[in-house]
């Protein structure tokens, strides 16, 4: 080992948990290292200017890494693939920015039905709320306020994105079924801030935004965090989390360009690495004293994974809705079987979220389910009654965190540096497939009701394009209420090393039925406020308050 | 072992496609027209492909020889010429019910290239200008698409929502503390953490 660097806190990944956490802790002068195995993207790495802008979504802009095959990527095995992205940013340079809130209920799942796995939160919506407030003004969150099926938000930092056509169809559907729904609040800026331009609309959200309308945090948290002198260091891959004593003491990486390792001394650990990336890292840190891995004494690290269940159902409607207009993600919800309902026959609920359909050659090749537009002789008149004429309906379910749905270290498979790969394994529970069944039947009915259906396809449960259950990967390390039932306490801070802490989705209790960036981030958000404010205690405790002992704000 | 170091360890694939796109030869090339003919016939105010260079895209995603094709649409440069070649001179002077045939035939033995071709000249077509324009003139739904994304978006056409229409919108929540049990269905049962 040639050198190291000492710092006070050390944040391991720069996607959405990390960035937030890097700048918040530096707001207040905190002394942040923070080492990201990706580079960073540049403007024209977006394919939005290219002719072939919709196929690019099948090579550098693939949300599986075992397509995508970057060289800061790590390859995954089992029997799903996992959605992510390396780089400053994280999988945020690959998300459509949807930014609903877990709903309160959510927080709950244990008292409402304790299904399987579940357990309740350490905390609750109440609790959490501020800390989305905040995020939302970091983010700068496009947003409608008055949702009657949800507590009130906040003003957004610009009105919610315009609805187009097909929101305004598929509003009028559900509104004639009397059913709840609402525009979404979308991670996308409908009016300026700092360098940022707003949306223009352009369709194009799941390959990034060359505009940065969209709230990766490459353009939100990163440049004030460099400019609160945070010392964030590219292409360094981490190899281990060192611990001495049963303290995290820092970790050691390895420089990708040279190959050299290098370790970074902290009084803090924070993993921020994706709900497959923790894990694995913490398995991968197994040393004297830790011999299953990091913070795993109870054999929970990787386990209790969730990815939501899902369907897509694409509809076409006898009248020109252009869908290639607008923002991708969901333009609006319905949230009407958000509750459990158990005379459905299943636990939990789910989200009807409508989404568009980017441009001509997605629309031939079948948008979302592969309804593709036959060669030949009835090309053209399939292709000409379907373009621009459909409406995508998808059914976002919660799953239950199964705690054989898990991730574990694949001994025979290694990424570039050596290191083993990530096992991804997760099967659906029965529970989530009822849920999704029926609530493609709801979906089937909004469509109706909007009228005018003339054809309709569907990916069911694990389908054609997407998805398998994997669109969000949640879970694996989550904060709970003791030491038997969680790898975190309340404030992220793992049981078994007090001065290691986790911010990315890993750390939710449960997945709800809505896009989980949002709250991973809140939740990220206020473990950075926590941290702030009480480094003193943290930096002298040798073990892990329980959740009523801790010192808390 | 499975060893994935060399696949993720390569470069990137080139956004835009590889350039100098792979050179064919002018049969090679007019076998390729004939085939993306008869996959997208044109007529009804649509050109053909061949009308509108569906060539220099395709040709841009076709993998140089020397390299793997690992990336979409997973056509190397040897195979692709090969099995251009095979079609041979007899495809560009056959009818088209009996291009018609044989592709239908390639379509049934070898439905992963047949798909992969498929797939590429369905891209390439649909991101012609001309065929853009086409859609513009023909297509009530495509009457304000474009070529790209960007620069220049949507916003000066986009619609927004109806606020008569979310006055009507009703919902209800509860608060955390408010939340209670409910009866699990006996097929779910329970289990520990």
């Amino acid at each position: 080992m040639a050198a190291y660097t000492e710092t006070d806190v050390l944040v391991i990944g720069a996607g959405a948990g990390g960035a937030a956490m890097s700048k918040r802790l530096s707001d207040d002068g905190i002394k942040v290292v923070c080492l990201e195995q990706g580079d960073w993207l540049h403007p024209m790495d977006h394919p939005h200017f290219y002719d072939g802008w919709e196929l690019e979504r099948h090579r550098a802009w693939s949300w599986h890494a075992n397509v995508r095959m970057f060289p800061e990527d790590y390859p995954t095995t089992g029997n799903t693939e996992p959605m992510m992205m390396n780089g400053v940013g994280g999988s945020t340079l690959h998300y459509a920015g949807a930014w609903p809130r877990f709903k309160p209920v959510d927080f709950r799942k244990g008292t409402e039905h304790g299904v399987e796995g579940t357990i309740d939160w350490p905390i609750s919506y109440e609790e959490l709320e501020p800390f989305y407030a905040i995020n939302d003004a970091e983010i700068g969150v496009a947003r409608r306020t008055g949702d009657p099926g949800n507590p009130p938000r906040p003003e957004g930092w610009g009105p919610a994105n315009r609805g187009g056509k097909v929101g305004h169809k598929m509003g009028r559907g559900f509104d004639k079924l009397g059913w709840h729904w609402w525009p979404a609040d979308n991670a996308i800026l409908t009016k300026p801030k700092d360098a940022r331009l707003p949306c223009n609309d352009c369709g194009f959200c799941l390959g990034g935004c060359p505009r940065h309308a969209i709230a990766s945090t490459d353009v939100t948290y990163w440049p004030r965090a460099l400019r609160n002198g945070v010392d964030l260091r590219t292409n360094a891959r981490v190899e281990r989390i060192n611990a001495k004593h049963g303290r995290a003491t820092g970790a050691t990486y390895i420089d990708r360009i040279t190959g050299a390792r290098h370790e970074v001394r902290a009084d803090i650990v924070v993993v921020a690495a994706n709900s497959i990336g923790t894990p694995r890292l913490l398995l991968m840190s197994a040393q004297e004293g830790h011999p299953d891995g990091l913070a795993n004494s109870n054999g929970l690290v990787g386990t209790h994974l969730m990815f939501h269940s899902w369907s897509f159902e694409d509809f076409w409607f006898d009248e020109p809705l252009e869908g290639f207009k607008g923002p991708e993600p969901a333009v609006l919800y319905s949230q009407q079987f958000y509750d459990t309902d158990t005379s459905r026959g299943f636990v939990n609920g789910f989200s009807l979220q409508v989404g568009t359909a980017l441009g001509a050659a997605n629309s031939a090749l079948g948008t979302n389910t592969g309804n593709i537009t036959p060669w030949g002789a009835r090309h053209r008149e399939f292709f000409n009654s379907h373009f621009g004429r459909h409406a995508l309906i998808y059914v976002q379910g919660e799953d239950l965190p199964v705690r054989t749905n898990r991730v574990t270290l694949d001994p025979e498979v290694t990424d570039s540096s050596g290191l083993p790969a990530p096992h991804v394994h997760y099967d659906l529970h029965e529970n989530d497939r009822q849920l999704i069944e029926w609530g493609r039947r709801r979906a089937r009915e909004a469509a109706d009701a909007a009228g005018g259906v003339i054809d309709t396809a569907s990916t069911g449960i694990g389908g054609i394009d997407g998805p398998p259950p994997g669109w969000h990967i949640m879970g694996t390390c989550r904060m709970g209420n003791t030491p038997e039932d969680s790898v975190t306490n309340k404030w992220n801070q793992t049981w078994d090393v007090p001065n290691l802490f986790i911010t990315d989705a890993s750390s939710l209790t449960t997945g709800a039925a809505v896009n989980p960036t949002s709250t991973l981030q809140a939740v990220a958000v206020r473990c950075a406020e926590y941290i702030k404010r009480r480094h003193g205690d943290i930096r002298t405790q040798t073990r892990t308050p329980g959740n009523a002992d801790a010192p808390g704000f | 072992m499975v060893d994935l170091k060399v696949s993720f360890a390569g470069s990137k694939p080139p956004l835009g496609g590889w350039l100098p796109a792979v050179s064919l030869t002018d049969r090679q090339a007019a076998i390729l027209n004939a085939a993306a003919d008869e996959l997208i016939p044109g007529g009804d105010g649509f050109p053909a492909p061949s009308e509108v260079d569906v060539l220099s895209f395709v040709t841009r995603y076709v993998t140089p020889s020397g390299q793997e094709p690992k990336w979409f649409p997973f056509l190397g440069e040897d195979d692709f010429k090969a099995r251009l070649d095979k079609l041979g001179e007899g495809f560009v002077r056959a009818s088209s019910t009996q291009r018609v045939a044989v592709l239908g035939g390639l379509e049934r033995d070898e439905p992963e290239f047949f798909g992969h071709l498929r797939d590429v000249v369905y891209y390439a077509y649909y991101s012609r200008p001309e065929v853009v324009h086409a859609m513009n003139r023909v297509l009530r739904a495509a009457r304000d698409y474009r070529t790209s994304p960007l620069p220049y978006g949507y916003s000066d056409v986009m619609a927004d929502w109806d606020d008569e229409l979310l006055g009507r919108v009703r919902g209800s929540y509860q608060r955390t503390a408010d939340v209670r049990r409910v009866d699990v269905p006996a097929h779910l049962g329970k289990a520990g953490v």
